[in-house]
């Protein structure tokens, strides 16, 4: 066995060792009603409840229980695939004319939270809207994932039940895109400028307040469509800027659940041992660290520069440095069992910087030698990162990295508004950098970050055959036949070095024993919907 | 006087207007505006998407015609929108106007209260042991930022008692106890600086006014320590102390920032930098204008007890 796979096992293993010291009680009681949750919230909602027009879980977390989708990620299945979907506003689901048509039976007891009907109508708006269709209704100011249902040909609302997305070409992971907390469903008769400032859901919690960066309450909705739920009164979430008061918080019993995503490995041991019996389950952040290679202009448009910077990060001294081992490494899919389309281990030793890092960094020098890059004439070039802590930390291990192998990098910190504009703008050479995947998919994934001309590929990377490849698994019906196909696209974009992963980090998600059904997937932003969860206070 | 209050008035009104110039011009020299963020947190840049936003938001016109629509907001009360919120920028900051002003009070009375008394001591005792022990005391407070303090006390509360102060405002008609309980603690982190300072103050003043003839005279006459020290010395002393005072209560409100949000108050101080963070200039142009509202007022305020303290101030018409 090699050192990759002794280490990975070792990694995974950690990570389950620590699961199981970590776990709490199984959850196997009968749920009670009443109570309100205190949950917590790093920062106010970055755009009200509009979460067509946002793409961070600080605005996905706290809205998602006002809304719902046609479909769901199943709340108690921690890692998410097709094979876990349930039915929210749709009842059931068909796919028709060869994966060409997915038509959706909807609920018929659905009312918006102003009292007005939930139909077929406010699909139709919803994603016609979306995916900015010739005759839609209204336009959002921000459309973030327009990509998403670009194989999208028409929504048909052919009764006031019935919806029927009609396809260019299959596309089986579309039901994935509708299941993420990214992905519910607005109301036809309001403003979606509206959703910037209040909620009208069909979810189960209406909202009651919201204090402009101080906390966010919801009250149960008396007529939710599902009998019997939510089991809550209320949920209270508190905006908490400062990390070490939103630590003492938690630990004090003033919250009751943590935020997705913000617990380490380090705030979760000393939250254990101030209070053993927290709940902590260690999770996939569904967040990559990764190194963005501008590939359009010297000295990273030379397939043998990008690939030595590749080669020369230690991926495990990266996970032990930097996270304190909360972290797996793993190519653009989260590998298992955080994902479902990770490579496996055999095949992740074949790609550049996986193996034995003496080696890999020799390799590194062959490869920059090749390039014209000797010691004696050093590549010297700027790694651009946002100006936030977890970035910095990365590209400063990073930096410490390459000059190992002779290039000489100096940071420049980016300012978080200048970051986007920037990386999209391409005004960089080499750069650290996170990306969080809304859902654990391809189509998500590999368009967004790696097909040719997509706004969200910094590396500006582009090559016809990984893109055709893209293509083709998005419409391959056979899952093995897609997952190889998918295994086969992850293998090329890292030997071309596109955007070396460096690896998926591991989230600690922290609740009190009290708080029942409230189960993190290893995606931070399917599983907010709190229309399970119950309080055994 | 009034003459005095309305000519500093006067003055303070293009104070205000020269600030308003420089808030407005360094805000916009700042890197990236609302527009940049509300990408950033999309993942992705659109350049016509931006310019629709920019277009929506007005921020597409001249600078010059922003500014002057700016002070139009001031002078008719309408202090604009908040490109964040999409709400009335003065919705958003009335509540929390009272919530920084009280903390700002009372971390002043808290200052005060141990400042001038151990001053008083610390002078009266010169080179003694408690005088040492104050004087260690007040560079102590010095010495510790007032974030830094505030953080020790949440952490020590959470680890020797498991509590914490409320973390969302309590209001003290709903619960004057708990409303009292969450800002003594911050009060307390933000006064002790500035109580340090104030003792400093208070000490060496009193020091030198201890020496003149008057005070000797006063003991020649057989008046007792207490008469000579609160009734003559000290009230010749205050005079730098009270200056003071209006300077740490001016510096306090823009000061906060760290300890109201260490403590989660819901102040005018937290609230900025998160604007700041936002680029939401409507808010953070005006929040601004107010800080230097409070500090023009309040060195009014002292100006103005100056000759409440010493009969010998007067003011020129």
């Amino acid at each position: 066995m090699s050192r990759l796979r002794i280490s990975r096992s070792l990694i995974v293993l950690g990570v389950t060792l620590s699961a199981l010291a970590f776990a709490g009680p199984a959850q196997s009681q009968t749920p009670k009603s009443g109570g309100t949750l205190n949950i917590m919230l790093r920062e106010d909602l970055a755009q009200g409840f509009a979460i067509h027009e946002s793409s961070t879980i600080s605005t996905v977390f706290p809205s998602s229980p006002c809304f719902n989708n046609l479909v769901y990620f199943d709340p108690f299945k921690p890692v998410e695939s097709t094979d876990t979907l349930i039915g929210d506003l749709a009842e059931k689901w068909s796919w028709q004319d060869n994966y060409r048509n997915l038509v959706f039976f909807l609920r018929k007891n659905v009312k918006w939270h102003d009292g007005k009907p939930f139909t077929s109508k406010d699909v139709k708006f919803t994603f016609d809207m979306l995916r900015e269709g010739p005759d839609a209704p209204a336009k959002l100011r921000i459309n973030p994932r327009k990509d998403w249902y670009a194989n999208v040909e028409a929504v048909e609302a052919p009764d006031p039940y019935t919806v029927a997305f009609r396809l260019k070409r299959p596309q089986p992971s579309l039901l994935s895109l509708l299941a993420t907390g990214y992905t519910p469903i607005y109301a036809a008769h309001i403003p979606p400028a509206n959703y910037r400032t209040t909620c009208v859901g069909t979810g189960p919690y209406k909202v009651k307040e919201w204090r402009k960066g101080e906390y966010l309450d919801y009250v149960k909705n008396p007529d939710y469509f599902v009998k019997g739920r939510p089991y809550l009164d209320a949920l209270h979430y508190v905006v908490i800027v400062e990390r070490g008061t939103r630590t003492a918080a938690l630990q004090a019993g003033q919250l009751d659940a943590a935020f997705p995503g913000e617990t380490t490995k380090a705030a979760a041991e000393q939250l254990k041992k101030a209070v053993p019996q927290l709940v902590i389950t260690p999770v996939g952040a569904s967040v990559t660290d990764n190194i963005i290679l501008n590939t359009k202009k010297p000295p990273f448009d030379n397939l043998k520069v990008r690939l030595a910077v590749s080669y020369a990060i230690d991926r495990r001294g990266l996970i032990q440095a930097v996270h304190q081992g909360a972290g797996v490494p793993g190519a653009a899919m989260a590998p298992r069992p955080y994902g479902v389309w990770g490579m496996a281990e055999k095949d992740l030793l074949t790609l550049p910087g996986y193996g034995k890092p003496a080696e890999m960094k020799d390799k590194a020098r062959k490869l920059l030698a090749e390039a014209g890059i000797t010691p004696q004439h050093p590549l010297r070039v700027e790694m651009v990162t946002r100006a936030i802590a977890v970035y910095v930390d990365m590209a400063s291990f990073v930096i410490n990295e390459l000059k190992q192998v002779g290039i000489e990098a100096t940071l420049k910190q980016i300012e978080t508004a200048q970051w986007h504009a920037m990386a999209t703008r391409g005004e960089y050479q080499i750069g650290a950098n996170l990306t969080g995947l809304g859902v654990d998919d391809p189509d998500a994934n590999l368009y967004e970050n790696f097909a040719c001309g997509s706004p969200r590929n910094y590396s500006a990377y582009c090559d016809e055959h990984v893109t055709k490849l893209i293509d083709q698994q998005s419409q391959e019906l056979d899952p093995k036949k897609r997952l190889a196909l998918v295994i086969a696209i992850q293998k090329k974009i890292e030997e071309d070095a596109a955007r070396p992963l460096l690896d998926h980090r591991i989230d600690y998600f922290t609740v009190w024993p009290h708080v029942k059904n409230l189960i993190p997937h290893h995606n931070i932003f399917n599983f907010a919907r709190m229309q399970e969860v119950w309080s055994d206070k | 006087m009034k003459t005095y209050v309305v000519q500093r008035l006067l003055i303070a009104l293009l104070t205000l207007l020269g600030m308003s110039m420089v808030i407005f011009v360094l805000l916009r020299l700042a890197p990236g505006d609302i527009v940049d963020i509300l990408f950033s947190t999309a993942g992705y840049v659109s350049p016509s998407e931006k310019q629709a936003i920019m277009k929506e938001l007005g921020m597409d016109r001249p600078y010059w015609v922003q500014y002057l629509d700016w002070l139009h907001q001031i002078v008719t009360g309408d202090l604009g929108k908040s490109y964040r919120y999409d709400q009335p920028a003065w919705q958003i900051i009335r509540p929390l106007v009272p919530v920084t002003l009280e903390l700002a009070a009372l971390s002043m009375i808290f200052a005060v209260l141990i400042g001038v008394p151990t001053g008083v001591v610390s002078a009266v005792r010169q080179d003694t042991t408690l005088d040492y022990a104050l004087r260690v005391f007040s560079l102590a407070g010095l010495s510790m930022p007032a974030f830094w303090l505030g953080m020790v006390i949440i952490l020590s509360l959470v680890s020797w008692f498991a509590w914490i102060p409320p973390l969302t405002y309590v209001s003290p008609m709903k619960d004057w106890k708990l409303h009292a309980i969450q800002f003594l603690l911050p009060a307390l982190a933000v006064g002790y600086r500035s109580s340090a300072l104030i003792m400093r103050i208070t000490r060496s003043s009193l020091l030198e006014v201890m020496r003149e003839d008057y005070i000797r005279t006063a003991w020649a006459k057989g008046q007792t320590g207490r008469i000579v020290i609160w009734r003559h010395a000290l009230k010749n002393a205050l005079l730098p102390v009270v200056t003071v005072i209006g300077i740490e209560f001016a510096f306090l409100i823009g000061g906060l920032v760290v300890t109201e949000t260490v403590f989660n108050l819901p102040g005018v101080a937290r609230f900025l930098v998160q604007a700041i963070l936002w680029r939401d200039y409507p808010v953070v142009q005006n929040l601004v204008m107010f800080i230097a509202i409070v500090v023009i007022l309040s060195n009014l305020l002292v100006d103005m007890l100056y000759g409440v303290l010493d009969p010998r101030v007067r003011y020129g018409g």
